[in-house]
């Protein structure tokens, strides 16, 4: 029988852009943050968010994976490196006998999303991709569907738009300036917290954030998604001109049980939306629709000077990451599977990776399942 | 031209009254009759019902005299208007449009059906109705674009759920003003569609139109919303700038017992005034209307596109309308 009162001792491997996910381990009760680790061959830069990190929570940053592991006895890895690396490290965990929690997007290869796949199943460990599902507005939405007042569910479709910036907009580049390195611009934008796709490899909208709302859409539907059509487009960001990843992505969506819906994603530019950006779901059952803002419950605030780019409407009342961190010791305490376990975050890779091709040929592509 | 400013009534060089013919039901006469005061250089001359029931909605057109029928207006009463208004469902719009516009007379005609050869060349100014252009929210979302402020247009995003007493029976006809829309403010038909439709509601349609330049549309339509209202939402995300226009944001609260309901702000009879004055104004600056039947011929074309890729499961490649 687990016990209710077990701290789970906590290891975070690699803590290189936003940080919300280690931070949502360290305030939960249930879980203490022992060490940070990475490995030794890493730039500079990679170390030294690490040991900044490290200091703010008087814990050791070890510049050795393996060593860190052995040495505090830890039961889970949290892990928060470029996406690149995200598999890696948590194969190398979960091969530890270390339960996973890993950032998103699960990695740039589907093959290595199988890898973990089969390493969680091969040490029977727990893994939880992080995500937003337990947002309030999500919460609601959830309760909506399984209540039955919409009936059966036909159709559903997430917007998912941020009004952020990302550098120099579309057509800044002059002639003879060099291609905005991807890297480089994801470190300049840790400052704002919009560096979600740091790494050497560059991604489009789709690939750095399709997890969150395919993630609403697999908790809402219960359902995969089978095939997929798609177009992608860079509209806005001139980094994502010069690396050719997309910044806007339209994707139609057949799942299973007959359901059908869409995913309309994009990073937009801060001057297209008052606040972080247009996100909704809309959903249509056989006896009624839903229409949920995903940012509500939210506050209103308004001062003089106040800066232009600051949010005028605040998101309160979310607990998603506490919510998330209780999901995950109750998969820990109890076995049960967390809300998006490796299998579900493959899944909604699969289907990015599905999305992305689909964007390329111009037709519709069977999403690749899980051999 | 902006349809919520008008111009002054006691200039000296206003334009000639315009006299209209409307061509109806007791519905139409109605809702134009509330509208009466709000149009200028033009003013209903005579009624001619479709059926006889229909007869006695003509007093909420004021003055408008209010004929036998539509064969009297084309013949006995022929020099009693100016321009006609046809609002007809689509087994009797087009010849209707047919006979005015072969007396020369202007004509606003809704609704036309997909094939519109029977309309031939026109004689004189026809404007298909297109109310939907020309409701507030959308004359402010196109306002915008035509401005320059959102940039290029990337992506249009159209949710429109309907009751079944608002879902035109024909697939055609209920995703015809969404292709409108997408044609219109792209400034062109699609290069390419995607359509999926719901195998447990045939009530239900969702479709993607890819325009040039990376261009996109995804649109979902259901007819399958419980009796009661409907909901609209449209998104245009540009290079620069984005705007909404979005029933879920303009909604109050009624609280009456248990969960609170939702109203939607009303944006009254303001699509129908406004397409008629424009009707009136091109009249009047005797130059092309803001819809044409091209428009019609391209979103009925882009229409008939998405029922193919419905049923081929294929992507159709759009074809221009000629």
């Amino acid at each position: 029988m687990a016990n209710p009162e077990k701290t789970f001792r906590a290891g975070v491997l690699s803590v290189v852009k936003h940080d919300y996910l280690p931070r949502a381990v360290a305030a939960h009760p249930r879980f203490e943050l022992l060490v940070v680790a990475d490995d030794a061959d890493q730039p500079d830069w990679v170390h030294e968010r690490n040991q900044h990190f490290a200091d703010e929570f008087g814990i050791p940053y070890v510049r050795d994976v393996a060593k860190a592991i052995a040495e505090h006895d830890l039961d889970l890895a949290a892990v928060s490196s470029e996406a690149e690396r995200h598999c890696d490290l948590a194969v190398r965990a979960a091969d530890a006998g270390l339960h996973v929690i890993a950032d998103k997007p699960m990695s740039t290869r589907l093959s290595e999303c199988d890898q973990l796949v089969e390493a969680v199943q091969r040490n029977n460990i727990k893994f939880l991709l992080w995500n937003r599902n337990y947002l309030p507005a999500l919460i609601q939405a959830k309760e909506v569907v399984q209540s039955g007042a919409i009936g059966e569910l036909h159709a559903i479709h997430v917007d998912f738009y941020f009004s952020k910036d990302a550098g120099p907009p579309k057509g800044a580049r002059q002639p003879g300036d060099l291609p905005i390195n991807w890297l480089e611009r994801q470190i300049e934008a840790h400052a704002d917290g919009s560096d979600g796709g740091v790494g050497i490899e560059a991604m489009g909208e789709l690939q750095i954030e399709g997890i969150y709302p395919l993630g609403y859409i697999r908790m809402l539907t219960g359902a995969d998604v089978r095939r997929v059509f798609a177009c992608t487009a860079t509209h806005f960001h001139q980094a994502n001109v010069d690396n050719n990843v997309d910044d806007l992505a339209t994707v139609s969506l057949e799942l299973d049980n007959g359901i059908v819906g869409s995913l309309c994603i994009g990073r937009i530019g801060a001057a297209s939306h008052p606040d972080i950006g247009e996100i909704k779901i809309h959903a249509i059952g056989s006896r009624g629709g839903i229409v949920i803002t995903e940012a509500r419950p939210e506050v209103s605030i308004h001062y003089r000077d106040q800066p232009p780019l600051e949010f005028k409407n605040k998101r309160i009342a979310n607990e998603n990451d506490f919510l998330l961190m209780d999901d995950f010791a109750r998969a820990l305490d109890t076995g049960c599977e967390p809300i998006l376990n490796a299998r579900g975050g493959r899944d909604i890779a699969a289907t990015v990776f599905a999305a992305i091709e689909s964007g390329k040929t111009g037709q519709p592509v069977e999403v690749t399942p899980l051999k | 031209m902006s349809r919520e400013t008008f111009p002054d009534p006691n200039a000296a060089d206003k334009p000639k009254m315009i006299r209209l013919a409307l061509i109806g039901a007791s519905g139409a006469a109605e809702a134009y009759g509330a509208i009466q005061t709000r149009l200028h250089s033009a003013s209903w001359a005579v009624f001619a019902p479709l059926n006889d029931n229909d007869s006695p909605a003509g007093q909420a057109l004021g003055q408008a005299t209010t004929t036998k029928s539509t064969e009297a207006l084309f013949t006995e009463q022929a020099n009693d208007f100016d321009a006609v208004v046809i609002d007809a469902n689509p087994s009797q719009a087009a010849s209707l449009a047919k006979a005015a516009t072969t007396l020369g007379k202007p004509t606003l005609v809704g609704q036309l059906p997909g094939g519109l050869d029977v309309l031939g060349q026109a004689e004189a100014l026809l404007m298909p109705a297109h109310t939907w252009r020309f409701l507030p929210s959308i004359q402010a979302v196109k306002r915008s674009i035509d401005a320059g402020k959102l940039g290029e247009p990337c992506l249009l995003r159209i949710h429109r759920w309907l009751p079944p007493e608002s879902t035109p029976e024909s697939i055609a006809e209920r995703i015809l003003p969404d292709t409108d829309l997408a044609c219109w403010m792209f400034g062109g038909a699609p290069e390419k569609v995607w359509t999926l439709q719901s195998a447990a509601n045939p009530d239900y349609i969702q479709f993607h139109l890819g325009f040039a330049n990376d261009g996109m549309a995804m649109i979902d339509i259901a007819g399958s919303l419980p009796a009661g209202d409907s909901y609209f939402s449209l998104s245009m995300i540009g290079g620069t700038g984005a705007a909404y226009a979005d029933d879920h944001h303009n909604m109050n609260l009624l609280y009456s017992g248990g969960q609170p309901n939702a109203l939607r702000t009303n944006q009254g009879h303001a699509d129908l005034t406004g397409q008629l004055q424009e009707f009136v104004d091109a009249i009047s600056e005797e130059r092309e209307a803001a819809v044409t039947l091209a428009d019609t011929s391209r979103a009925a074309a882009v229409a008939a596109q998405v029922i193919e890729s419905a049923q081929t499961k294929q992507v159709t490649e759009g074809k221009e309308c000629n």
